[in-house]
C-alpha cells in the first residue's frame, strides 16, 4: 500500500533555473520534491501507528501459537488450574474468574457513582462547581496505578481488617421454626480482592463520568424544556428524559470502563496477590476476602520470574496477552458500535 | 396574578408536591455525594501517604509555631495582597514560573548530563548543533533559502552520526578539558544563544553581544570562584547559567518595564527567604522537627535494602527522567507527524479517505489497549527481535513511547483542529506551499496545545509500571543509567518492588516517600501543562 500524499501545488514542468518569483508561478523542481518528501515523511508517521497494531498482533500471536502447539488450546481455555511454574498447569479459567470478579466488583462501585457524577455535572452543578469538580474527578484516573495498588495493600486492607470478620444475624433467633440465618463477612487476607476492587473502582470512575457527561450534555436542551413545560420536576427530567436519551453514550462509557478495569495491572497485582482461585460457591463473599489472581497479574508474575526467554511459561505470557488484547479490543469496538448505532439523533 | 398566585400556593401546599420536592432534594444530595465520594477517598488515601511520609506528629509544637511565624504568615499575607492587584499577581506568577522552571530545568539537565557523562553529551551537542547553526546563520544572509530547511535537518543528523563514528577518536580529546568546561558547553552556550536571540530581537545586536559577554564572564567568574573556594565548579556553573541568568533576565525585565506589577516579583523571594529564616531559627533554637522520610538523603542516595535511613532513590529518579525524556524524543515527532497527516493531509474521499478512517479507528483502539500488552510488544520487539539487553533505557523508552503515541496524537489533532482555517487560507493565498504553511503558520499556532497534551502524556508515562515490569526493567539498581543501552531503574518500579518490605520503616516510610516524589513529579508536569494552556488560551482570546 502506498500512502503518499502529494502536495497539490507546484506539480508540473520544472521551471528554468534562476526563476524570479514575480513572473514564474511554477515552483522549482527541488521545492516540489521537498514537498513530496515531507509529505512522505508525515504519512509514514501516520502509518507507523498501524505498524504498532500489526506489531502487537504479530508479537502476541507469534508466541501464542507456539504456546498452543505445546499446550492445546482446549486445555488452556477449559483448565481449572493455573500453576505454570510449579505444576505446569495452564488452565486459564481461574485467572478469568479472578479478572471477572474484580471487574464486577469495581463496576458495582464505579458505574453507579460515575453515572451519578455525570448527571450532577451535566444537569445540576453550577458552572463554577463544574469547573472545580470535573478536573478533580479526572485526577482519579491520573494517579499512577502502582500508587493505587500500594494504597490498597497498605491502607485499605488494614482498614477493613479492623472491622471484619462481621456476622450479621438477618433473622432474630427468637423467631421459632425459621432456621438461623447469619450473613457472615469473612476476615480479609493480606492480599484480597475487595481492596483491589475498591481502588480499581475509584480509578475508573472518571472514565464513566466524563464520557457519560459528554453524552448527557449532547442531549438537546429542547427536550428538557419540553419536559419542564409539561410540569416535570428536575428529577423527572433528569432521570426520565435526559438519561434515557443518552443511553447509548452511557452504555458505551460503561463498556470502556469495564474494558479498562479488565486491563488494569499494577493495582490488582499488588493488592490481590498471586494465588489463582476458582470462584467460591455458595459463600460468594469469600471470593472478596481471599487472594486471587487476574490475567494481567499472572503476566506480571511470569515476567518477574527469572529463567526467561523461552519455554511454555514464557510463551504462556503471550497467550494471556493475546487473550487480554482480544477481550479489550472487542469491548472497545463494541463501545464504539453502541455509540454509533444506538445513538438517538435529534433534529 | 392573584388567582394564579393562589393556585400556585395550593399547588405548593399539597403533600404530593412536597414529596416530589423532597425526592428531588434527596436525589441531588445523592448525586453530590456520588461525585464527591471518589475525590474524598482519594484525598484521604493521599492523607495517609503524606502522614507516613512526613510524620507530622513527631514535630514539636514550637517547630510548628516557628514556621507559622516565619513561613505561613508572610507568604499568606503576600499572596492575599497580590491577589487583590492583577498586575502584581501576574508578575508574581511569572516570577514563580521562571524561578521554578529555570531551577528545575537546570537541575534536570545537570542530573541527566552527570548520569550520561557530560563529555559524551557535550560531544553530541556540539556536533548536532554547530552545523545547523552555521547553515542557519549563512541562510540569513543569502536570498535563496530553498535548501535551508532540509540542510539544517541533514546537517544535524550528519553531525550526530559523525560524532558517533568518530567517538573513539574524539572522546579522549574532549576528555582533556575540565568537567565544568563541558557543562559550559552544554548549558551556558545554549542559554547564551537564547539570550542573544531574545535581546537582538527586542533591542539591537550590540546589546545582544554585550549580554552574551556578560553571561560568559559571569559563568567564568562563578567557575573561578568555585575553584578558589575548593568546590567542584560544575553544579555552580550549571545553576548560574541555567537558572540565575534566565531568572535575572525575566525578573529584571519585569522590574524595569512593568512598574505596576513590580512588587509581584518579590513573591518567590519572600517564600525562599522565609523558609531560610525558619530553618535558621530552627537550627539556632534547636527544636524538634518532623522525622520526615522525604529527606535529601532519600533523593541523593542509592537504594539500600536493609537500612531505611540510608535508602535513597537517586538512580530510580534519574532512570525515570532519562527514560521519559528519551521517550518524548522518540514519540513527540512521530505523534506530531501522524496528527498533521490526519488533520492536514488526508482527503475525505477515495482510498485516502478510507485510509484516514482506518487510521482514526486504529488510533482509538490503540488508546484502549492495556498497558501490559505494550510491555509484551516491547519485549518481543526490543529484546527478541532487535536483541537489545534486558531492561535497557532505549527499550523502556520505546515501549512507553508506543504506549503514549495514541494519546499524544489525539491531543495534537485537537490542537491542530483549533487553528482557524482562515490562517491556512491566508498562507496559501500568499503563495506558501503546504509544507511552508504547516511550518510557519499551523504548527507554531498549534504548538502550545500540542505541548500541553504531550506533557500530560509524559506525566502518565512516568507513573506507568506494568510495561516496564514486562520488559524486565530492573526493579532495583544502585547506579544511574549511563547511556541508552545501560540498564535503568524507575521510580514506580521501586514502589512495586518494596511494597511488602518486612521492615515497617520501608513499608510505611520509604515507599510512601517514593510515592510522594513520583506524585510531585507528576504534579509539576501537570502544572506546567495547565500554565501553558492558560497562557495559550489567553493569547488566542486577545
Amino acid at each position: 500500500m502506498s500512502k503518499r500524499s502529494t502536495p497539490t501545488e507546484g506539480n508540473g514542468v520544472p521551471p528554468a533555473a534562476g526563476q524570479s518569483p514575480a513572473t514564474e508561478l511554477q515552483r522549482s523542481e527541488f521545492v516540489v520534491r521537498k514537498e513530496r518528501l515531507y509529505g512522505w515523511l508525515i504519512a509514514s508517521c501516520a502509518v507507523l501507528t498501524i505498524l504498532v497494531t500489526v506489531g502487537i498482533i504479530a508479537a502476541l500471536s507469534g508466541k501464542a501459537i507456539v504456546f498452543w502447539t505445546e499446550i492445546s488450546p482446549v486445555t488452556f481455555f477449559t483448565g481449572t488450574e493455573w500453576s505454570p511454574i510449579i505444576n505446569n498447569a495452564y488452565g486459564v479459567l481461574p485467572l478469568v474468574s479472578g479478572t471477572l470478579i474484580v471487574t464486577l466488583c469495581s463496576a458495582l462501585i464505579a458505574l453507579p457513582i460515575g453515572l451519578a457524577a455525570a448527571i450532577y455535572l451535566s444537569e445540576y452543578a453550577s458552572e463554577r462547581a463544574r469547573s472545580v469538580l470535573k478536573p478533580a474527578l479526572e485526577i482519579l484516573a491520573g494517579v499512577p496505578t502502582v500508587i493505587y495498588g500500594y494504597m490498597a495493600l497498605v491502607y485499605i486492607t488494614p482498614l477493613f481488617q479492623g472491622v471484619l470478620p462481621l456476622s450479621v444475624q438477618l433473622v432474630p433467633p427468637s423467631i421459632p421454626l425459621v432456621p438461623e440465618f447469619t450473613l457472615t463477612v469473612p476476615a480479609l487476607q493480606t492480599f484480597n480482592v475487595l481492596s483491589a476492587s475498591i481502588v480499581v473502582g475509584i480509578m475508573i470512575i472518571p472514565m464513566v463520568s466524563s464520557i457519560s457527561e459528554d453524552a448527557l450534555r449532547a442531549v438537546p436542551d429542547s427536550l428538557r424544556q419540553a419536559g419542564y413545560g409539561l410540569g416535570s420536576t428536575k428529577f423527572d427530567v433528569s432521570t426520565k428524559i435526559v438519561v434515557p436519551a443518552a443511553t447509548s453514550g452511557i452504555v458505551a462509557s460503561y463498556v470502556l470502563a469495564i474494558s479498562r478495569a479488565i486491563g488494569e495491572t499494577m493495582a490488582v497485582t499488588m493488592a490481590m496477590g498471586m494465588s489463582p482461585q476458582m470462584p467460591h460457591f455458595p459463600n460468594v463473599l469469600d471470593n472478596l476476602a481471599v487472594s486471587s489472581q487476574t490475567i494481567t497479574a499472572a503476566m506480571v508474575q511470569i515476567a518477574g520470574a527469572d529463567s526467561l526467554g523461552h519455554g511454555p511459561t514464557y510463551e504462556a505470557m503471550f497467550a494471556l496477552g493475546l487473550t487480554l488484547f482480544c477481550i479489550t479490543l472487542s469491548m472497545n469496538m463494541m463501545a464504539e458500535l453502541i455509540r454509533r448505532h444506538f445513538r438517538e439523533v435529534y433534529e | 396574578m392573584a388567582s394564579g398566585g393562589a393556585s400556585v400556593d395550593r399547588l405548593h401546599g399539597s403533600t404530593d408536591v412536597r414529596l416530589e420536592r423532597l425526592k428531588g432534594r434527596l436525589f441531588e444530595i445523592a448525586l453530590v455525594a456520588a461525585t464527591l465520594v471518589g475525590i474524598v477517598s482519594l484525598v484521604v488515601l493521599f492523607g495517609y501517604i503524606a502522614f507516613d511520609t512526613f510524620q507530622p506528629l513527631t514535630a514539636s509544637i514550637q517547630w510548628y509555631l516557628i514556621y507559622i511565624g516565619t513561613l505561613v504568615t508572610p507568604t499568606a499575607a503576600f499572596t492575599l495582597y497580590a491577589r487583590r492587584h492583577p498586575p502584581i499577581r501576574e508578575a508574581n506568577a511569572k516570577a514563580f514560573a521562571v524561578i521554578g522552571g529555570a531551577l528545575l530545568v537546570s537541575l534536570v539537565t545537570y542530573i541527566v548530563a552527570d548520569a550520561l557523562d557530560p563529555y559524551d553529551v557535550l560531544l553530541y551537542v556540539l556536533f548536532g548543533a554547530i552545523p545547523p547553526a552555521v547553515i542557519g546563520a549563512y541562510a540569513r544572509r543569502s536570498p535563496d533559502r530553498t535548501y535551508t530547511g532540509p540542510a539544517v535537518v541533514v546537517s544535524t543528523l550528519v553531525g550526530i552520526a559523525l560524532a558517533a563514528g568518530l567517538y573513539g577518536v574524539l572522546r579522549p580529546i574532549v576528555g582533556i578539558i575540565a568537567q565544568w568546561v563541558a557543562y559550559v558547553g552544554i548549558v551556558t552556550l545554549p542559554v547564551g544563544a537564547i539570550v542573544a536571540q531574545s535581546v537582538s530581537r527586542r533591542w539591537s545586536l550590540r546589546r545582544a553581544a554585550l549580554a552574551v559577554a556578560l553571561v560568559l564572564v559571569g559563568t567564568l567568574a562563578v567557575a573561578v570562584g568555585a575553584l578558589v573556594a575548593g568546590i567542584e565548579p560544575s553544579l555552580p556553573v550549571v545553576l548560574f547559567s541555567g537558572a540565575v541568568v534566565p531568572i535575572g533576565y525575566v525578573v529584571g525585565d519585569t522590574v524595569a518595564n512593568e512598574p505596576e506589577g513590580r512588587i509581584g516579583v518579590l513573591g518567590p523571594f519572600v517564600l525562599i527567604g522565609s523558609v531560610a529564616l525558619g530553618a535558621f531559627i530552627e537550627r539556632s533554637v534547636g527544636v524538634q522537627g518532623p522525622e520526615s522520610y522525604l529527606t535529601p538523603s532519600l533523593l541523593l542516595n542509592s537504594w539500600h535494602g536493609r537500612n531505611a535511613f540510608e535508602a535513597g532513590i537517586y538512580p530510580q529518579l534519574v532512570g525515570s527522567i532519562v527514560i521519559v525524556g528519551f521517550m518524548s524524543l522518540l514519540a513527540f515527532p512521530v505523534a506530531i507527524g501522524a496528527a498533521v497527516y490526519l488533520e492536514e493531509y488526508v482527503s475525505d474521499s477515495g482510498w485516502r479517505g478510507r485510509l484516514a478512517t482506518l487510521l482514526e479507528v486504529n488510533i482509538s483502539n490503540l488508546a484502549g489497549v492495556p498497558s501490559v500488552v505494550y510491555g509484551l510488544l516491547g519485549l518481543a520487539l526490543f529484546r527478541n527481535t532487535l536483541g537489545f539487553g534486558t531492561g535497557v533505557v532505549i527499550a523502556a523508552a520505546g515501549t512507553l513511547g508506543f504506549l503514549i503515541l495514541p494519546i499524544v496524537i489525539v491531543s495534537a489533532q485537537e490542537a491542530l483542529r483549533s487553528v482557524p482555517d482562515s490562517l491556512r487560507q491566508a498562507a496559501y493565498g500568499m503563495g506558501a506551499s503546504r509544507w511552508q504553511t504547516l511550518r510557519t503558520v499551523v504548527i507554531p499556532e498549534a504548538f502550545p496545545g500540542i505541548l500541553t497534551g504531550t506533557i500530560l502524556a509524559l506525566a502518565r508515562a512516568i507513573g506507568e509500571t506494568a510495561p516496564l515490569v514486562i520488559i524486565a526493567v530492573a526493579t532495583t539498581t544502585y547506579t544511574s543509567p549511563d547511556g541508552l543501552f545501560s540498564t535503568a531503574a524507575a521510580l514506580p518500579l521501586q514502589i512495586f518492588a518494596a511494597r511488602s518490605h518486612p521492615d515497617p520503616a520501608f513499608r510505611h516510610g520509604i515507599v510512601p516517600a517514593t510515592a510522594v516524589v513520583l506524585l510531585i513529579l507528576m504534579l509539576m508536569m501537570n502544572t506546567t501543562a495547565i500554565l501553558l494552556r492558560n497562557r495559550y488560551d489567553r493569547d488566542t482570546h486577545e
